[in-house]
């Protein structure tokens, strides 16, 4: 699709396609992450899963996006409607913002920032706002308690994903998405996983963290607080939240695949599929995006406490250490290389 | 701000808290407020319709009020309305996840007041369907735990052993989860003939099962461990004062079964140990149930090896009209001691009956040990009581 855009000289014009081209995306992506969430769990728990809607129930997410459009949307008396409403879209705009400068191919990238990584950093950041938002206009105990976890959450653990972003920011040189690919060569070994690897850990976890999935999903806390910030939203505001949950999760798990697994590099030279290696970044997009949802049919919650504990004292330290490890050996090696 | 009697309440009630809770005075002084939070009943993690009225003080739990009798259904009333052995599907509806143990109860209370010989073979049937009863209760109340602390899988895997022995009951006593099967002076029916091979083959299976779906998967797990290690720390003292039973008792390490210390049935003729714990915390209230299953599975491989041939239904006269006086049972369920006492004018039907269920003492826990924990522990230590709704309202 980039290799199109290319032909577009108009700004404006390219910009109205790639975005158009982004939410077309992100809303299918969001609607396939949801019917393989549910395949995932199915399996992992000795279920089916969906299988009536359509072929092997593959028209199943067309069947849940209909039920939501005729769903009314409840809010509660007494929200704080204006922030009630604009909530969902605060969570939903910055998941599907970042796609723009996420490299599919070498062409194929719809935004070409030399600021790549500081948009990403800056962008997910209002993802917080939402969750405020969302908890504070709704007016209610649980969704309260929700949203002030949320908030906590993700700031913390905002703090060593950026920090474990740093070391591929030294070793590429570069805050560009397409620059961080290119450096990182097509052969697997030279991976920025391996090298980075204390760092790749923390970026991995603490972006679980951020699309606060189980095991961080404190904000959500079904089982205490039942949906958290998320509790009073029905019809398609839920649906939009659902979306932007799905959506930065195919997020964290490009930006993954990008920034240590080589984004669209093929493993082995051999390997190089020319004009179709946007299939090997989809492929290792998802997988970063499967491991996320093995882990989230897994594993218990983590309490709040221990949540803090865990991103300040460890991740935030290993981060740090590393990171001076990584300067100290570029020093040390620069001659050498 | 709170009232100083409140404040003095308060402080009797977060004795557990130790230096988790903000100091009133601080609270004061910047002005800072509790929370009220109201907690069910319509609740996912409430194990039916409890709800709990809570004091937060961001995320601690200041004050837990449990209230219960959403699903009061005047039970012991209706049961001094019918005749006696009327009673005993009214008693199925009790403790829904002990159908089989609420039946055993009443029925000894019965067998009290009637003072009938029960046929050995009807002894063991009962035996033997108690037992996979507590299998079909604890294995659940797993899942119910690893559920409740956000992890949702093992409860699928701990239905699916359910389902299993759900068919067995099936097959015996023609209904799912309301039986009507132990009667008064021995059990509905015998077993059909091929139920022994499906038992064995069911055991063989869940023993295959056991170590890796229900030891591996949740004991191995760092956030497991984390989350109910230390969490609502009882001492034995405290867990007898509460008036604690079944396995929230003897995960403090006090060994009280009633099955051993005020034998029934044909317990004394079977080989089992009554499995304690000296963690008296969530976690230990896990490893007891575990173990506890592995003692059942072992109680049912000796009743059916040891079933002997004959009826299972004492003779007796069609119509129960025990003499005046009381009589009382009382049976080891799944979460602690259930006991039935039976009131008798001399009439067809009881003049008072009185269930003590152990769902319902239990509860006496959260008020207690919620108080300094945060929000989130509210869950397993539901998970250390796992109180059963009907159970607890009768």
């Amino acid at each position: 699709m980039g290799t199109v855009l290319q032909y577009l000289d108009q700004e404006p014009l390219r910009f109205l396609i790639s975005f158009a081209l982004v939410l077309f995306l992100v809303l299918n992506l969001a609607a396939v992450l949801t019917m393989a969430e549910r395949k995932v769990s199915a399996y992992i728990q000795l279920r089916y899963g969906p299988n009536r809607v359509g072929p092997r129930g593959l028209l199943q997410p067309a069947a849940d996006v209909f039920k939501l459009f005729t769903k009314e949307n409840v809010s509660p008396g007494r929200s704080d409607l204006w922030v009630f409403l604009a909530a969902p879209i605060a969570m939903f705009l910055p998941a599907a913002l970042v796609w723009l400068v996420i490299p599919f191919a070498p062409d194929a990238v719809m935004a070409n920032l030399n600021v790549g990584i500081v948009f990403f950093i800056a962008v997910t950041s209002i993802g917080a706002l939402g969750v405020v938002m969302a908890g504070y206009g709704s007016r209610s105990t649980f969704s309260l308690l929700g949203a002030l976890r949320g908030a906590a959450q993700m700031i913390s653990y905002e703090v060593p994903l950026i920090l474990s972003l740093l070391g591929v920011v030294m070793l590429a040189g570069s805050l560009s998405f397409v620059d961080v690919v290119i450096a990182q060569g097509d052969t697997f070994w030279t991976w920025y996983f391996l090298p980075l690897f204390p760092m790749f850990i923390v970026f991995y976890v603490s972006s679980i963290a951020e699309v606060k999935r189980v095991p961080f999903d404190l904000p959500e806390g079904e089982s205490e607080i039942v949906g958290g910030f998320m509790i009073e939203y029905s019809g398609m505001t839920w649906a939009l939240i659902q979306a932007a949950e799905f959506a930065s999760m195919g997020l964290m798990s490009a930006i993954t695949a990008t920034l240590f697994l080589g984004g669209w590099q093929p493993p082995l030279p051999f390997l190089d599929l020319g004009a179709f290696n946007w299939v090997w970044f989809g492929l290792k997009t998802a997988l970063i995006m499967f491991t996320f949802q093995w882990i989230r049919w897994s594993v218990p919650r983590l309490r709040m406490d221990q949540l803090m504990d865990f991103g300040w004292k460890v991740l935030v330290p290993i981060t740090l250490i590393y990171l001076f490890i990584v300067a100290a050996a570029m020093l040390i090696f620069q001659e050498v290389l | 701000m709170l009232s100083e009697e409140r404040r003095a309440d308060q402080s009797a009630l977060t004795e557990p808290a130790s230096g988790r809770l903000v100091n009133p005075d601080v609270r004061d002084e910047f002005g800072l407020e509790t929370i009220d939070m109201n907690m069910g009943p319509q609740h996912p993690a409430m194990h039916g319709l409890l709800r709990l009225i809570l004091e937060l003080d961001g995320e601690t739990v200041v004050r837990c009020d449990p209230i219960m009798g959403y699903l009061h259904r005047c039970q012991e009333k209706i049961a001094e309305n019918r005749m006696y052995p009327a009673v005993i599907p009214m008693t199925d509806r009790l403790d829904y996840f002990a159908n089989m143990h609420n039946e055993h109860g009443y029925v000894l209370a019965v067998e009290d007041l009637l003072d009938v010989e029960i046929p050995p073979r009807a002894e063991y049937i009962r035996v033997l369907m108690c037992e996979l009863m507590r299998l079909a209760s604890h294995i659940p109340s797993i899942g119910f735990l690893l559920l409740e602390l956000g992890a949702f899988t093992p409860i699928l895997y701990a239905f699916r052993e359910r389902e299993r022995i759900q068919s067995i009951f099936e097959a015996v006593t023609g209904a799912r989860m309301m039986f009507h099967y132990i009667r008064i002076g021995g059990v509905k029916a015998d077993l059909p003939p091929d139920i022994p091979e499906k038992i064995w083959s069911f055991i063989e299976g869940l023993e295959k099962n056991f170590q890796s779906d229900f030891v591996d998967l949740i004991e191995g797990n760092e956030i497991f461990i984390s989350r109910t290690r230390g969490v609502a720390k009882m001492t034995q003292e405290k867990a007898v004062e509460m008036g604690l039973t079944g396995p929230p008792l003897r995960c403090t390490g006090v060994d009280f079964d009633i099955r051993l210390d005020y034998p029934y049935s044909v317990y004394p003729e079977l080989k089992f140990d009554v499995i304690t714990d000296t963690g008296g915390d969530v976690e230990a209230s896990y490893r007891v149930r575990i173990a506890e299953c592995l003692e059942s599975i072992k109680i049912i491989k000796q009743c059916l090896e040891k079933m002997p041939e004959g009826a299972v239904m004492a003779e007796m006269g069609r119509r129960i009209r025990p003499p005046e006086g009381e009589g009382f049972g009382r049976v080891e369920s799944p979460r602690g001691e259930f006991a039935v006492h039976i009131v008798s004018d001399g009439s067809d039907t009881p003049y008072r009956v009185h269930y003590r269920d152990p769902s319902f003492v239990n509860m006496q826990l959260l008020q207690e040990m919620v108080p300094g924990h945060y929000l989130p522990d509210i869950m397993p230590i539901m998970g250390l009581v796992d109180p059963v709704s009907g159970g607890w309202d009768k």
